[in-house]
């Protein structure tokens, strides 16, 4: 290779630097250039596909970043949260009511960070409740779950004029429809999206968290977070507060819901109760499982991969539809523990090294130098 | 999984691993299960959207097979204008997730002509922003709280003034005008219990008291307690869903046998069929359709009830809702073919020119109105009594119009385009 | 007003509901550390096989021993075949349990159709002054107190019992000693299990038998055995008795939403301020006592 082929190599694989790490999957260049390969093959998606599509596909993509947000808070720091929709809902239902009580771009502009600041707030409170009185493992997922379903029974009957914020009735069971698009600006000189300009959007956001997290759980944080998953003794012994770990880490990713929350209420003009239900609470915890929980990429992944797959399910209206998707899930569970893109990428580096592609005593980075 | 500089096969392998699990999660975004075209000039598609599992599974089937009866019969016939149905029939599995996504296909992707979707009001408002924005002709078959003044819905069940209007006044003639109200603690239940109240005063009755019952309640004893303490002449019930069934059973089990109106039980989910007896004895539910109802075209040799069974042999019951669907696929049929197109706003304009149907719950000579300036029907009401040994039969019935909208709100879609619900709160003192 | 004999009936119906919905549920998390996410179908079928046989005409007690006995059978198929193989994974277990949920719901659609007929209540009610209360319901606090006395006595008096609070406490060194793990597990699900059936059998003539029955149940099965704290038999008796005397109260007193509110509250105050929950005060208090008697 020639210097100057040789350069611009350098300067990619430093910038790929601080993305790398033992705490993910996929280091190499090789891996890199193949990423941004995909990434511009899903910037260009809509541009080959109908407005439904996009829009279609959009929504799996902000599920993904509820993924991500599980990802993190479970795969990660070990807390398996059943509660990431609380902070979705309480979002959503936020950017709601304050966009339309505003009645302006510049009110729905504003909307958006008032409403993932509620996220956050609320997975704060929650997490400091739990995590500051002592409540770790399978006792945290129950209480995360008992609230999701308490917002759900609360939020049902919250049908009368009486529950009312502002100008903005909350619907109870019914929901609270006429949601406005995400728009950023103020009345005159906005950027509104929708159609193909919020699958941009969606896209973006999640690329951005996800890099923001693969660099998040290289570092050094990371690195106490992964440790406090696999042994909290140890890890107080060395001087960390775990509680402030934990969270911290569970109110990043209240954040992270909540975004996708008020995603999701512009995603469709509307939001209802139903975002609090036992199915919708779960599949967050399906996707991650399913992807490979200590995989920010495999959650994102199985996110799109399961809710397209559930949804053709759906359209061709068979009654086994409901049976196939928990057998399935039960398969992966059982036959791949770690998730189905570790497993993949595994068996590819594996058989690609078999056949002499890869040699497996080649100098490794410098950054994977210093990990060792 | 630390790989360090590598030739270009690995890079061929590794980028074809992410690519390609990119892809084939955004590939199948809509692909084609259905061709996801529009109908050619020769069909017309109808979208229906019915639960046929999940939650709301046991209501749904009903309107989904109703639906296709009636489609059956059309094209049967010769179709619409001469043209064949064909049906875009997905089962959004009473998550109203599903009803989005699939709503949204069935509208940008199918292109239908026409939508019947939905069971709950929930479902309903959740598609409804969406139907406005793509002006999609929808039509919403299920009993509900009323106060949709929609320039693309088209709700033609019963609403609960109608309903309840249609059992209360009976029930205070025959047991007397002390009534206690029981509703499912949500906007339908809410909203009838409102509906009570303006009934009540214009019935010279009084609700002496009310109670909410959340949607996932299973035990009512303490509510059972409080019916016998207050010792109404009569009980309202707007109980809705599997859990609440159990209401009627723990009643007869404690021996509570006050009168029950109701507009919700049996009529919907057939619970005198599935209860044992007497646990539905006294129960008068006001409807415009049960399988029972006494009218020619549904209980005579080849009619309404007949075709159905014939249809759907291992079907359990002939619901309310069903009826609904069934009789609006004809008003659709008769619009289409009086606008001589399936342009979606010329059908419109053509329902509202005063469509009406002989529908079978409407008795032999008459017919059922569809309202032009509301899109609701002026139905034929019918209070059905259930007795000790769960047999139902009619004890009154009349034609009741739809009147929240047209006399109290004004809302008139013929004049003037609106997309909004409206509450009895607004309108009348007594509904608090 | 408060109407004492009122309040006594509804309490003794909200005992009885919490403790049944929550020991099945109890017994399979205290032993093995595995939520059992298909709790709320386990009772569903226990419900179903109980109607099935009763709508066949056999009699309800032999109707409700069929129920059990087919949820047990369910509930080893699962253990052996899928449960086995995540002992380790107690979170992966509960996602697993979750998809066979899913798949039970709509496999019991698909064989039985949305809903079955339901049998009656038996023995009528019990009648005071303007008041009656279902004599059914008040008789299931009965049979859900001698279903924690009958735990209780297993787990004390028999060897099995022995054993199994051995491999509660310190699953290794029991293993050590000679108890088989494996089998112990194996039968504890199947315990669990076939209670979880018993419930579905016991409240299937009072609700309406539909699929999605189980999910009712859950809220109160899992709040109960979070609140109960540690050990699975006092926590089990302690949460019914303290979450179901603030569920009547409330519920009589405001009605049914407020009781239902009322009973989370008091639940989500429990986790947050006693760590070890009820049964946690409890064996404090009995370590504190023997301290001192000392």
């Amino acid at each position: 290779m020639s210097g100057a082929e040789n350069g611009l190599l350098e300067l990619f694989d430093r910038l790929c630097e601080p993305f790398n790490g033992s705490n993910t999957i996929g280091n190499s260049r090789a891996f890199w250039v193949g990423a941004v390969v995909a990434l511009a093959i899903t910037f260009a998606y809509p541009l080959f596909v109908s407005a439904y599509q996009a829009g279609n596909t959009a929504l799996f993509l902000l599920y993904g970043l509820l993924a991500l947000s599980l990802s993190v808070v479970w795969g990660y720091a070990g807390v398996l949260s059943f509660g990431q929709v609380v902070f979705f809902g309480f979002a959503g239902y936020t950017f709601g009511i304050v966009s339309i009580n505003f009645g302006s771009t510049l009110g729905t502009t504003l909307a958006i960070p008032v409403a993932v600041l509620v996220a956050t707030a609320v997975a704060g409170l929650l997490g400091y409740f739990m995590f500051y009185g002592n409540v770790s493992g399978v006792f945290v997922a129950i209480i995360t779950l008992v609230v999701t379903l308490v917002m759900q029974t609360f939020m049902a009957q919250t049908a009368g004029d009486e529950w009312t914020i502002g100008e903005v009735p909350l619907g109870g069971f019914n929901g609270m429809p006429g949601i406005p698009n995400l728009a950023v600006g103020v009345e005159g000189a906005a950027l509104t999206f929708s159609g193909d300009i919020f699958y941009w959007l969606v896209l973006s956001t999640l690329v951005v968290a996800y890099f923001g997290l693969r660099a998040l759980v290289n570092s050094r944080f990371g690195y106490a977070m992964v440790a406090v998953r696999e042994d909290e003794d140890r890890v107080e012994m060395l001087g960390y507060d775990i509680r402030k770990v934990k969270l911290g880490v569970f109110t990043l990713g209240g954040a992270l819901a909540g975004f996708s929350g008020v995603l999701y209420a512009s995603w469709g003009n509307y939001i209802d109760p139903s975002v609090y239900s036992l199915t919708f609470a779960t599949m967050p915890v399906v996707w991650v499982t399913v992807g490979g929980r200590e995989s920010l990429l495999g959650g994102l992944v199985a996110t799109v991969a399961i809710e397209w797959f559930r949804q053709q399910l759906s359209v061709t209206g068979s009654e086994w539809a409901m049976v196939v998707v928990g057998v399935l899930l039960l398969t992966i569970v059982l036959a791949l523990p770690e998730g189905i893109i570790p497993y993949v990428h595994r068996k590819a580096v594996g058989a690609l090294q078999q056949r002499g592609f890869v040699d497996p005593d080649r100098p490794a980075t410098a950054t994977e130098e210093a990990a060792e | 999984m630390t790989d360090g500089r590598l030739g270009r096969r690995e890079f061929l392998g590794s980028s074809a691993l992410v690519a390609g699990t990119a892809l084939a999660g955004c590939a199948g975004g809509g692909g084609g299960t259905t061709g996801g075209s529009a109908s050619s000039s020769d069909t017309i598609k109808i979208g229906v959207l019915e639960d046929r599992s999940g939650n709301f599974a046991l209501v749904g089937t009903p309107k989904y097979n109703a639906s296709m009866l009636a489609i059956e019969e059309i094209n049967a016939n010769g179709g619409i204008d001469g043209k064949q149905i064909e049906t875009f029939a997905p089962d959004p599995q009473s998550d109203n997730q599903r009803y989005k996504e699939l709503t949204r296909r069935a509208i940008e992707q199918e292109q239908v002509d026409v939508l019947w979707a939905g069971y709950s009001s929930a479902t309903r408002e959740t598609i409804r922003p969406t139907i406005d924005r793509h002006d999609q002709l929808y039509f919403y078959t299920t009993q509900y709280e009323g106060g949709v003044c929609d320039r693309n819905t088209f709700a033609v069940g019963p609403t609960a003034r109608q309903q309840l209007g249609m059992v209360l006044p009976y029930l205070v003639d025959e047991f007397g005008p002390r009534i206690y109200t029981i509703a499912a603690d949500y906007n339908f239940g809410q909203l009838s219990a409102d509906w009570v109240r303006v009934l009540a005063d214009e019935n010279d009755a009084e609700v002496i008291g009310e109670e909410f019952i959340p949607l996932s309640e299973t035990s009512f004893g303490s509510t059972i307690n409080r019916i016998q303490e207050a010792d109404p002449d009569f009980v309202m019930s707007m109980l809705v869903g599997a859990n609440h069934t159990s209401f009627y059973e723990q009643k007869a089990s404690s021996g509570l046998d006050v009168p029950i109106g109701t507009s919700t039980a049996m009529a919907q989910g057939y619970e005198h069929r599935r209860l044992e007896p007497p646990a539905m004895a006294n129960i008068y539910a006001g409807v415009n359709y049960m399988e029972e109802i006494p009218t020619e075209r549904n209980t005579s040799d080849g009619g309404f009830v007949d075709r159905y069974f014939e249809m759907f042999p291992d079907a359990p019951y002939l619901n309310e809702e069903a009826q609904t669907n069934y009789f609006s696929v004809y008003m659709y049929k008769q619009a289409v073919e009086q606008a001589g197109t399936t342009n979606q706003e010329e059908v419109k304009a053509a329902l509202e020119s005063g469509i009406s149907y002989p529908a079978p719950e409407a008795p032999e000579g008459s017919e059922i109105r569809l309202d032009p300036e509301t899109h609701h029907v002026h139905h034929h009401m019918w209070a059905m009594r259930a007795d000790e040994d769960h047999n139902v039969e009619a004890v009154d019935d009349r034609v009741i119009e739809e009147q929240f909208l047209s006399n109290t709100v004004d809302c008139d879609l013929t004049q003037e385009d609106e997309e909004t619900q409206y509450t009895p709160q607004d309108y009348f003192e007594e509904a608090g | 007003m408060v109407n004492a004999a009122n309040l006594f009936f509804q309490f003794l119906d909200s005992f009885a509901f919490i403790v049944l919905s929550a020991i099945g549920l109890a017994i399979i998390f205290g032993m093995m550390d595995v939520i059992n996410l298909a709790h709320g179908e386990f009772i569903m079928i226990g419900a179903y096989g109980t109607t099935l046989a009763a709508n066949a005409g056999l009699p309800l007690p032999v109707a409700i021993a069929i129920g059990v006995v087919v949820t047990m059978v369910v509930g080893l198929i699962l253990e052996r075949t899928i449960i086995k193989r995540l002992y380790e994974r107690p979170l992966d277990s509960m996602v697993a349990t979750w998809a066979v949920g899913l798949a039970l719901t709509q496999g019991a659609r698909i064989a039985f159709g949305n809903s079955l007929s339901s049998i009656g209540v038996p023995f009528g009610a019990i009648t005071y002054g303007e008041f009656s209360y279902s004599m059914y319901r008040v008789l299931l606090s009965g049979v859900a107190a001698l279903v924690l006395v009958g735990a209780y006595l297993v787990f004390t008096r028999t060897e099995f019992g022995v054993r199994a609070r051995a491999t509660i406490q310190d699953a290794d060194t029991a293993q050590a000693m000679g108890v088989e793990t494996d089998r112990m597990y194996t039968t504890t699900f199947v315990i669990g299990s076939a209670l979880a059936g018993l419930t579905g059998a016991l409240y299937a003539p009072t609700m309406a038998i539909v699929p999605g029955m189980g999910s009712s149940f859950l809220v109160e099965a899992f709040v109960a055995v979070v609140t109960g704290g540690s050990s699975v038999l006092l926590g089990t008796t302690l949460a019914g008795g303290t979450l179901g005397s603030i569920n009547a109260l409330f519920s009589n007193l405001y009605g049914t939403f407020m009781g239902k509110i009322a009973l989370l509250f008091v639940a989500v105050l429990i986790l947050r301020f006693l760590p070890g929950g009820l049964s946690g005060v409890v064996t404090d208090l009995r370590e504190r006592l023997e301290r001192e008697s000392v």
